[in-house]
């Protein structure tokens, strides 16, 4: 079964460029484009791992990490932050790997592949 | 200090008696018996007393008369036989301290060298003070000029921050406006500073500093670097505080300019990044969708590709635009595609956060020169900030910005946007078009108005702004058809003087 990964950034673009990659490379992308539809959706499908944009209108990253913790059945899903702001991907200390946008393509499916094994 | 006392009696028997009596009340005694070793002496020396019979030698009285004008502080004491009192007062006046009759009484004497003596110390008293006003007047003098001339803004407040002085350079850049409030002159602001230096001050008698955007009585803004010191009475009450404060404009405008690039790219980097990842996503899915033949992929693909080329176009150009000095390319365009431009720009953003936009737009308005590159960027700048201040109002639920394109009486163009959001103050209002001031916080880099303002103005054309907290605000925008005459090189940041 093809593993899960759910990309949540603000940007359609990126998104549209996650998901394709993800597609591209054998596994199954969903999106959300804020923190609320993030944790709706991280409920609904329990994704193997997360791709996290840190600045995102209204709410920021750190804080959907934290409802992600709180949750018993999500707390343990792996996250990657891809974020253009250098410096603050350390707000999500638990992150299994924090990229600068733009980001490596090969740099991130190594680790998302490291990650899921 | 001993007094030195000259006495002229031709008796000399009598002058050595009295003169054994007087030195033993302490005074240095100089007996002469006749007029030309009185005069003598006198040429050489200044005493303090002359005890004198002034009728020993005809010429005596004139003599005493010319020493008591070129030394008027010398006490002279009379010494008369009795039927020449009334000749000698008539000769003296008030100009002798005391007349004596012979034979002399001793304790008359006493009474009239006592009386010098008080008439000495009182007139050296007055000297000194005298000496002492003519130097207060000279330092006062001075102080004045110095604050008067200083080249800088100083005013003196008091407690309710009323200005109670103010030097030249203040009531030339502020008005004579003694009497009224700092806040309400500096800032035309209604109500005290958020960190006031003056209140600082007075609250701790230490001398502060601030750096401020004030606005002068010819509606010019001036970065100033302001610092108080405070005013102390008699008893050591801090009374009034005086404030000083420099123009730094010109050195905030060289500063800005060096760093502003470095400043620019940092706020912007982030957008920047965002931008870069997504052409990246536009190459990747381009190369894979010709890959697999995905022509959907593809298509896709050029579009996000060119959307981010443009993007990342605006933003290089704006930088450009900013860091070098650059001639307006004026080509003729129709207002009405102008406007269009504009707002199909903006529209999107107005919809995505529910801010409900009317346009009106006449036809036939005709052509006009403008630059369109950055007469578009500068409208969709005030109307973008006209969103912004919608978004940040969470008092109304309805939203609306009106956007209006007419021809005024001057045969210019006037774009009018009205939009129901926060408004501004006073404060807010006058600073609007500063270099790096921004209402916006993290926000706002300062930029946006202050270019939309330059290309406004190096076509020629006027903003005026009308604005109230939490109703809203209102920007004209008025044009010229044609170009003017001398095109400008148009040179930021730097402002024009």
């Amino acid at each position: 079964m093809k593993k899960k990964i759910l990309v949540i950034d603000d940007d359609l673009n990126i998104r549209d460029y996650l998901v394709s990659l993800f597609n591209d490379n054998g596994y199954e992308a969903y999106i959300a484009g804020d923190v609320k539809e993030g944790i709706k959706e991280a409920q609904k499908i329990k994704p193997d791992l997360i791709t996290l944009d840190i600045e995102m209108p209204g709410e920021w990253g750190p804080r959907f990490y934290r409802q992600l913790s709180q949750d018993p059945e999500l707390k343990n899903i792996p996250v990657i932050v891809i974020s253009g702001l250098s410096g603050h991907q350390y707000a999500v200390v638990k992150a299994v790997a924090s990229l600068t946008k733009p980001f490596d393509r090969a740099e991130l499916l190594k680790i998302v592949k490291e990650t899921l094994n | 200090m001993t007094k030195q006392l000259l006495f002229i009696d031709s008796d000399e028997d009598h002058a050595g008696a009295l003169k054994t009596y007087i030195e033993r009340k302490l005074y240095d005694v100089t007996c002469v018996s006749t007029f030309d070793a009185a005069k003598d002496f006198l040429d050489k020396t200044s005493p303090d007393i002359i005890l004198v019979d002034p009728f020993i030698s005809d010429e005596m009285v004139s003599c005493l008369e010319t020493v008591k004008k070129a030394n008027p502080f010398i006490q002279i004491i009379v010494l008369v036989q009795k039927d020449k009192l009334d000749a000698a007062m008539d000769i003296f006046g008030s100009n002798v301290i005391h007349y004596i009759e012979m034979p002399i009484n001793s304790k008359m004497l006493d009474f009239a060298l006592n009386a010098a003596k008080k008439n000495i110390s009182m007139n050296r008293k007055i000297d000194r003070y005298s000496e002492r006003l003519s130097e207060l007047h000279g330092t006062q003098d001075l102080l004045n000029q110095l604050f008067e001339k200083v080249p800088c803004y100083i005013s003196v407040q008091d407690r309710n921050f009323r200005i109670t002085a103010a030097n030249r350079k203040f009531r030339q850049h502020f008005g004579n406006q003694v009497g009224g409030h700092c806040y309400e002159i500096y800032k035309h602001r209604t109500s005290k500073c958020h960190d006031c230096p003056v209140a600082e001050t007075f609250r701790d008698g230490e001398s502060h500093s601030t750096e401020e955007i004030v606005t002068s009585k010819f509606g010019k803004q001036y970065n100033v670097l302001t610092r108080t010191a405070p005013i102390r009475n008699e008893k050591g009450e801090i009374t009034q505080v005086m404030e000083m404060s420099t123009n730094i404009t010109q050195i905030r405008q060289l500063q800005d300019h060096l760093v502003s690039l470095g400043l620019m790219l940092g706020s912007m980097s982030h957008g920047v990044k965002g931008m870069l990842t997504a052409l990246d996503g536009g190459v990747y899915q381009l190369e894979t969708g010709l890959a697999k033949k995905d022509d959907e992929r593809v298509l896709k693909a050029s579009g996000q590709i060119k959307t981010m080329a443009d993007k990342i176009k605006h933003m290089v150009l704006e930088i450009l635009y900013y860091a070098k000095s650059r001639e307006l390319q004026y080509e003729k365009m129709t207002v009405t595609t102008l406007a269009d431009n504009v707002i199909s720009t903006v529209k999107s953003k107005a919809e995505k956060h529910a801010v409900k936009f009317d346009v009106t737009i006449p036809k036939d308005l005709g052509e006009i020169d403008v630059d369109p590159k950055w007469m578009e960027a500068s409208l969709v700048n005030f109307l973008e900030n006209a969103v912004d201040a919608c978004m940040s109002d969470r008092d109304k639920t309805d939203h609306r910005i009106t956007f209006q394109v007419s021809k005024n009486s001057k045969n210019q163009i006037c774009f009018t946007i009205t939009d129901n959001g926060i408004g501004m103050d006073t404060e807010t209002k006058n600073k609007m078009f500063t270099l790096f001031f921004t209402s916006k916080g993290s926000q706002g880099t300062g930029l946006g108005l202050f270019i939309a303002h330059r290309v406004v103005k190096y076509h020629g054309g006027t903003v005026d702004v009308e604005s109230e907290l939490g109703k809203g605000s209102q920007f004209y925008i008025c044009i010229p058809f044609q170009k003017p005459k001398t095109n400008k090189n148009v040179e930021f940041p730097m402002e024009d003087h």
